[in-house]
């Protein structure tokens, strides 16, 4: 058992080391904004996946936290603080936001957390639209003092998604997750054993809204620019949501694999087809919901398993 | 020794339907007690205020000298009172030995020199460690009723609830269940049991409480009770069914 789990790290740290060296062999600038973005969308499909898949609190409204988090880092960079620290700001401004988000909506339950999330998100985009400190529905800019330089994004973004993984297989792991668990599976019998239900939930809001926070912040570092129709969209809100159910809601690799599937193809979709490509997404969800609902993981371990009994039976069979 | 349960004047309405009128009753540490009476007596009710799942609209529920009415049930299952569910309520997704776990790992009193070291003993001692890895989802309904009673065991309870534990049980199946509450009490941990089976009840509990229409009707040692006029009243219909003849005493037992 520990040599499978020491050989899943080491396969792990293998990926991000090719990850790590792939930008300076001479992959183009494109390229590298391509697996940017990838990196930031799977950070928050981690964060998603670690409230919604392992706690079953299916949330629309995480857009607040990434959108919070791009203000935050944005305002933070401006008044000249080191982009560490401004990604720290942002995650824990997305934090307190998920209490006092988190504090009233975790007493509904299913489908009415649900809309509840839908109602603050929305809220919260059209309050600020209208805050004038940050330009309201103008958007704000980073006044950049440096050079800009596209490697320390792309570092930045894999450190996060790196640290996400890290905390999703700490949490999977830990007695925190189990009670995660528990509660998706029955929220009244996890009571009846002990689990405090609200408490649980809370914290793992509060945790994937740090990570995704500071995702908000690391994209506005890079885009320089936000405005609440970007960054407060009720689309980003769906899309965090429909990149760990396409990946494989509640497992570890689910997130991921939706994450790097959305970065990868989002752009394109959106450029080839600029009105359907929610309509692609919707059609993908359903057909995921119907069909396969472990998602992508569950359709690969599928294959694999069909792969490997038919190849024992060849072998069997000669 | 004070009671290691107390219910003092415990009333439960649903909006107008008054479910519990002034229920009092007190539980020593120790032994099988079992909570019987007709449908619609209150008797989960009562059990649900008792774990934390119901807050009473008055009374008290004192536990070991505290008052645990209007505690959340995690509350009182670190307190120390842990319910069974009448419908097994599995962590559908997760294995039988994680559903352990969880009571295990969140049921938070002190572990005493007689507990289990761990989950996977706490099902062998139910008789389903052979199903440990499976999906509790697979189970059949007698295993599922094992898995309820296991994980309830594993958060080390000193008031043991259990609701209608052998419902839907064949007879060996209910022995079965039987035969281990005898066991946990052996060990010193008091049980309430609601049960509509009242053979079942009469021949574990070493004292029973009737209720009826939301109050307490009766309660003593099995043979009191079931010689008590108003529980074969309440039970028989005393002028219906027997045509006027006293049913004859001990009628429950006899089945």
């Amino acid at each position: 058992m520990k040599f499978v789990r020491n050989s899943a790290v080491f396969r792990f740290a293998l990926l991000v080391a090719i990850l790590v060296v792939l930008p300076l062999l001479g992959l183009g600038p494109n390229a590298v904004r391509l697996l940017f973005v990838t990196f930031v969308w799977v950070t928050v499909s981690i964060a998603w996946n670690i409230l919604g898949g392992f706690g079953g609190q299916v949330s629309f409204g995480f857009a607040v936290f990434y959108g919070l988090g791009a203000y935050a880092a944005a305002l933070a960079v401006n008044s000249g603080l080191h982009t560490v620290v401004a990604l720290l700001l942002a995650a824990g401004v997305a934090m307190l936001a998920s209490f006092v988000i988190g504090l009233p909506t975790f007493r509904l339950r299913g489908p009415y957390f649900a809309i509840a999330t839908i109602g603050v998100s929305e809220a919260v985009r059209v309050v600020m639209t209208n805050v004038p400190m940050t330009g309201g529905a103008s958007g704000y800019r980073i006044l950049e003092t440096g050079p800009f330089r596209q490697l320390d994004h792309f570092y930045i973004s894999l450190a996060l998604a790196v640290l996400a993984m890290a905390a999703s297989v700490e949490v999977r792991r830990s007695k925190f997750g189990l009670a995660l668990l528990a509660i998706r599976e029955d929220e009244d019998a996890a009571s009846d054993l002990g689990v405090n239900p609200f408490r649980a939930k809370l914290l793992a809001h509060a945790l994937a809204a740090a990570l995704t926070g500071a995702a908000g912040g690391v994209y506005a570092q890079y885009a320089a620019f936000i405005h609440p129709q970007g960054v407060f969209a009720f689309s980003i809100g769906v899309a965090i949501l429909l990149m760990p159910i396409i990946g494989g809601v509640g497992t570890i690799w689910g997130p991921v694999i939706g994450g790097v599937v959305y970065g990868l193809i989002h752009d394109e979709l959106v450029a080839s087809f600029p009105q359907l490509h929610l309509l692609i997404y919707g059609s993908l969800l359903i057909l995921i919901v119907l069909f396969e609902p472990a998602g992508l993981v569950g359709l690969f371990g599928r294959w694999f398993r069909t792969l490997a009994s038919a190849r024992r039976i060849r072998a069997a069979n000669p | 020794m004070p009671p290691i349960l107390s219910l003092d004047r415990v009333s439960k309405n649903f909006a107008g339907l008054k479910a519990l009128k002034e229920v009092s009753f007190e539980l020593e540490q120790g032994g099988i007690y079992g909570l019987i009476g007709p449908n619609g007596a209150g008797k989960t009710t009562l059990l649900a205020i008792i774990s934390g799942s119901l807050e009473p609209t008055s009374g008290a529920v004192i536990f070991e000298g505290r008052n645990l009415a209007g505690a959340k049930s995690f509350a009182a299952v670190r307190a120390g009172v842990v319910r069974t569910h009448q419908v097994p309520k599995p962590f559908r997704a997760l294995s039988v030995l994680e559903n352990v776990e969880v009571g295990r790992r969140f049921g938070c009193r002190e572990r005493s020199a007689g507990d289990p070291e761990d989950a996977a003993q706490i099902l062998d001692w139910v008789g389903i460690a052979h199903l440990a890895h499976a999906p509790s989802a697979t189970l059949s309904v007698g295993d599922q009723k094992r898995l309820e009673l296991a994980r309830a065991l594993a958060a080390r309870p000193a008031l043991l609830l259990c609701d209608e534990i052998c419902s839907g049980l064949t007879e060996a199946e209910t022995a079965c269940i039987l035969n281990l509450l005898r066991k946990i009490d052996k060990d010193g941990t008091t049980i309430l049991y609601v049960e509509h089976n009242l053979r079942a009840i009469m021949s574990v509990s070493q004292h029973v409480i009737v209720m009826n229409y939301g109050q307490k009707l009766a309660e003593g040692t099995p043979q009191m009770v079931q010689n008590d006029p108003a529980v074969i009243e309440v039970y028989i219909g005393g002028t219906g069914i027997t045509g006027g003849r006293q049913p004859r005493p001990g009628f429950i037992a006899r089945g």
